[in-house]
């Protein structure tokens, strides 16, 4: 039997893994955009008294505060629910999330678009760093968790775990921004620099993301140390890691064989960290003004513009079904028992 | 590995050139005064473009009116010079007569004309307001735009006259017509006639047309700043806005700065961070923690300027739901409630507490009231009043608390948005100071503005905060109260009260009450009157909807706020003074009037 004749059942096998994925994603996705389209046109509220009252408070005379939120009418929402349910379906389908009514005139990807290359530099950043650290922190706590350093770092996993991420935002920033100076406190680069390839743009660029990723990878290192611990901890003890020492193997590839086994359910979680990134991190990004997807989202939410709730729902909602279906795909690349179930 | 060291090593430099000057582009001897705007947060997808609520335009620095609201206690109409050098009006303002800046250019070297100001006005149309209004009944709207010269136009007032019809003309922002002309349609003059003075079919339809454009005005992206202001949009992303100067700008020897960097924020505790790191040469009031203001004031340079703000912060009852409906039990709450000590809690830097209430800022109230100011009841805390009127609304006292007539307890929800900080902990305060005085009081908060105002429009709140005495147009002022919220509302310009619970009406108070020494008076139809009345009349009607509001109480007056503003004179001298006119416009419009100078080594 030629190796592509043996193949061919696993490369079915594999097709219909993903085309089951992928309907259940699109009906996932389908269910979640009805869901929140439902939701969102529940909140209470009217966003123009709003924003008039707002304007009002900011010391803007009524009759400049009438002018400004008058043109905002026109953007309300129309008809039936059962109406605009099918028109935004319709413009589901054609990748048209409307318009905004916070921004008005302004599509509603064209803000999700500008607010997700903000989201990504530092939830990415701060989601890798976290998880590398996280991951090699846990081993070393697993294998010296008879020690003092075992326990301090099994510690700093738990208390960083336990300290909510608004906290170490807004800690860093006393400490970096007021009392010692050295890193900017808001917005995600200087202005004063001409957008593009040179060195100015993208050292203000890493400049004003080290609190942001810094405050990320603090906040999530906690989790990905002990659950490292915890799996490494489990591993030393199944009897194939006894064996191979018995065995005789070297140190290098018993720790091989351990970090292998004890990283597959992380990867899972990680995959699922990488979707949820697409919702931005609301504290990290109002903490320091950080324009993400977060913050788009919390905006949307205070000024009751369904349009952009909608999208910004619906891309977070891409993102973790996207994420789901990679982490199970993954899952099946690197752990062999899940592929010889898959092949039987 | 080489490859990832090379990009450690290059993003080093970036960051050390980046926390560096070097890159950077340097300003002159003007240097960046650097600020926030408080109208609003910056957003780097709006716009190039003032009709856009959120668009990329600064008020005072690249975005520019006819003329600039002064900060006036009683006169809506006193405005500094900005486009329009000096103005002529009729005593009806019936006709006004604007005469332009001779030398005003744009920044693109092109002069600012009368046509300019015609084509702002179309486009002011579509997007509709008070003197733009397409509806010919609207009170105070323009009946015809005529360009006299390239520098004069005269604009005529409709047959519904109001009293504000300048401030409304001159508060017009002004675009280029080079770059905003092609907006508005050839026929665009026509339709608005037809619109206006036309009946039936044609006539709705030509104002469907117009307001139809709106939607294209407002979303229309020009693809640079054309500026007729100090400044120019240079550059912009979503923590900033740098704007350079105008060299075009007709008054550009006043203008000290260079640049303006405008920072963007998402909450307060970001200008706190700012001001306690110098880095704002201004910034507007936010509520801030004593211990916080105690280290912005240490920061080197920083001052703080404090005027009049005619807005007055209130408690206000929803006179459809019981006990309420009372005004014995609403001046009885007044007679317990220490405004100096909610105010000292709430609003410590930002408020005075209310001498009493007249519906007015007590600043404001003196000018229109003059003696009889002293003479209005000042509500002062006096808890055998407060009994006494209990009493009188026949309220019962069950052991050490207030009971409701018919013997059932009596609770008072005190509404707050979560969201306002000073409005909290004044609810807090009230509420201490009733449970003392043996009135069972709790404090309540929604989740955020939009959702109050929707709850309490709704008539959900038996008591809650309301923004009040939105001068300086004693019509404004006074529609805060006998307005929407309190049932009267225009319809087919005719003045009609709704029911309680209906058309936003949850104020609930009734169409007409007895003033002593008056007689019986329609607070709403009063209110209406204001937007037309002359001076004289004006007065009048102050004083007697001062006195409904002192003995009505329809919401309780806790504190008048003060425009209180962050300055750093490290970099630039030149502030204007406590108590200034121009105290509540930006710095830009600072700068245009000859203040803010570079501090001179």
């Amino acid at each position: 039997m030629t190796k592509a004749v043996r193949d061919r059942p696993r490369g079915t096998a594999l097709a219909r893994r993903v085309a089951g994925h992928v309907v259940r994603g699109l009906v996932m996705i389908w269910v979640v955009a009805t869901i929140s389209f439902v939701i969102i046109r529940e909140i209470p509220g009217d966003p123009v008294q709003g924003m008039y009252e707002s304007l009002l408070q900011k010391g803007m005379s009524p009759d400049q505060a009438e002018r400004a939120t008058a043109v905002l009418y026109g953007f309300l929402p129309t008809g039936s629910l059962w109406d605009q349910y099918v028109g935004y379906m319709w413009s589901l389908l054609h990748f048209d999330l409307g318009r905004s009514l916070s921004t008005p005139g302004v599509a509603v990807t064209s803000l999700i678009g500008s607010a997700a290359r903000w989201t990504v530099l530092p939830v990415l950043a701060g989601t890798l760093l976290s998880f590398l650290l996280g991951v090699i922190m846990g081993v070393y706590a697993a294998i010296k968790r008879s020690g003092k350093l075992g326990d301090l770092l099994a510690l700093s996993g738990s208390l960083l775990h336990g300290i909510p991420v608004y906290v170490i935002g807004l800690l860093l920033t006393a400490i970096f921004t007021t009392l010692w100076p050295i890193l900017p406190s808001g917005g995600p680069v200087d202005v004063a620099f001409v957008p593009g390839l040179n060195a100015g743009y993208i050292g203000s660029l890493i400049h004003h993301a080290v609190l942001p990723v810094v405050t990320y990878t603090l906040a999530s290192y906690g989790g990905w140390i002990l659950a490292m611990k915890s799996n490494v901890v489990a591993v030393l003890g199944d009897d194939f890691i006894l064996a191979a020492e018995l065995r005789g193997l070297k140190r290098g590839i018993v720790f091989r064989y351990l970090a292998r086994n004890a990283i597959l359910p992380l990867f899972t979680i990680l995959a699922l960290s990488i979707g949820m990134l697409f919702g931005g991190s609301i504290f990290i990004e109002e903490i320091f003004n950080y324009p993400g997807l977060g913050l788009l989202l919390v905006n949307s939410i205070s000024t009751r513009d369904y349009a952009l709730m909608g999208g910004t729902f619906l891309v977070i909602t891409v993102g973790i079904v996207v994420a789901n279906i990679v982490a199970d795909l993954l899952y099946t690349a690197i752990d062999p028992r899940v592929r010889s179930g898959e092949a039987a | 590995m080489k490859r990832l060291a090379a990009i450690a090593a290059l993003a080093s430099i970036a960051t050390a050139t980046a926390c560096g000057s070097t890159g950077q582009e340097n300003a002159g001897q003007g240097g960046i005064y650097t600020t926030i705007d408080g109208s609003k947060q910056i957003n780097a997808s709006a716009p190039i473009n003032p009709f856009n609520p959120v668009g990329s335009v600064f008020d005072g620095y690249n975005g520019m009116a006819l003329a600039w609201p002064k900060n006036d206690p009683i006169d809506p109409n006193q405005f500094y010079p900005a486009i329009a050098r000096s103005w002529t009006s009729s005593p009806d303002q019936s006709e006004v007569v604007i005469h332009l800046q001779p030398n005003a250019r744009w920044s693109d070297g092109k002069p600012v004309t009368s046509e300019d100001i015609r084509v702002s006005i179309g486009l002011a149309y579509t997007q509709g307001g008070t003197a733009y209004a397409l509806d010919p009944k609207a009170a105070g709207a323009a009946a015809t735009i005529q360009v006299v010269d390239p520098t004069t136009i005269r604009i005529t007032q409709g047959a519904n006259k109001s009293n504000t019809f300048l401030s409304n003309l001159l508060s017009t922002v002004v675009v280029p017509a080079h770059v905003y002309g092609s907006l508005l349609p050839r026929d665009f003059w026509q339709k608005l006639k037809l619109a206006q003075d036309g009946k039936g079919k044609p006539a709705e339809q030509a104002k469907t047309e117009i307001t139809g454009l709106a939607d294209k005005v407002i979303g229309f992206a020009p693809r640079q700043d054309v500026s007729a202001g100090p400044f120019v949009l240079e550059r912009i992303n979503p923590g900033a806005a740098l704007l350079k100067r105008n060299p075009y700008f007709y008054d550009s020897k006043l203008i000290g700065p260079d640049k303006v960097e405008l920072l963007n924020y998402t909450g307060n505790q970001q200008i706190w961070n700012y001001l306690i790191a110098g880095k704002l040469d201004n910034a507007p009031f936010t509520s801030v923690p004593s211990a916080v203001l105690d280290r912005i004031r240490a920061v080197k340079g920083s001052q703080v300027i404090k005027g009049f703000s005619p807005v007055s912060t209130s408690l206000a009852f929803n006179q459809a739901r019981k006990p309420y409906d009372n005004v014995h039990v609403r001046r009885a709450l007044a007679y317990l409630i220490d405004r100096a000590q909610v105010t000292k809690i709430a609003a410590p830097e930002g408020g005075t507490p209310s001498l009493t209430t007249s519906g007015i800022h007590a600043e404001a109230a003196k000018v229109w009231l003059g003696s009889a100011f002293s003479g209005l009841d000042p509500y002062r805390l006096d808890p055998a009043k407060a009994a006494a009127e209990l009493k009188a609304a026949g309220m019962t006292r069950r052991g050490n608390k207030w009971a409701l007539p018919d013997g059932k307890p009596w609770k008072v929800e005190i509404h707050v948005p979560a969201s306002f900080s000073d409005w909290i902990s004044a609810a807090k305060s009230i509420s201490s100071q009733l449970t003392d005085h043996g009135v069972d009081a709790t404090v309540v908060t929604a989740a955020d503005y939009t959702l109050y105002l929707s709850e309490l429009a709704a008539g959900k709140y038996d008591v809650g905060f309301w923004l009040m005495g939105l001068g300086p147009s004693p019509y404004n002022i006074y529609q805060r109260l006998y307005g929407q919220a309190n049932g009267w509302q225009m319809f087919g310009g005719r003045l009609e009260h709704v029911a309680p619970g209906t058309e936003g009406n949850w104020m609930g108070g009734p169409e007409t009450v007895d003033v002593a020494g008056v007689g019986r008076v329609d607070p709403g139809a009063l209110t209406s009157r204001l937007s037309f009345a002359s001076a004289g009349e004006q007065k009048q009607i102050v004083g007697t909807l001062a006195k409904v509001s002192n003995e009505q109480l329809p919401v309780i007056q806790l504190w008048d706020y003060v425009n209180t503003q962050f300055v750093n004179t490290s970099r630039y001298t030149g502030f204007p003074p406590d108590d200034s006119e121009a105290l509540r416009l930006s710095s830009g419009v600072w700068m245009q009037l000859g203040m803010i100078r570079k501090r001179q080594a």
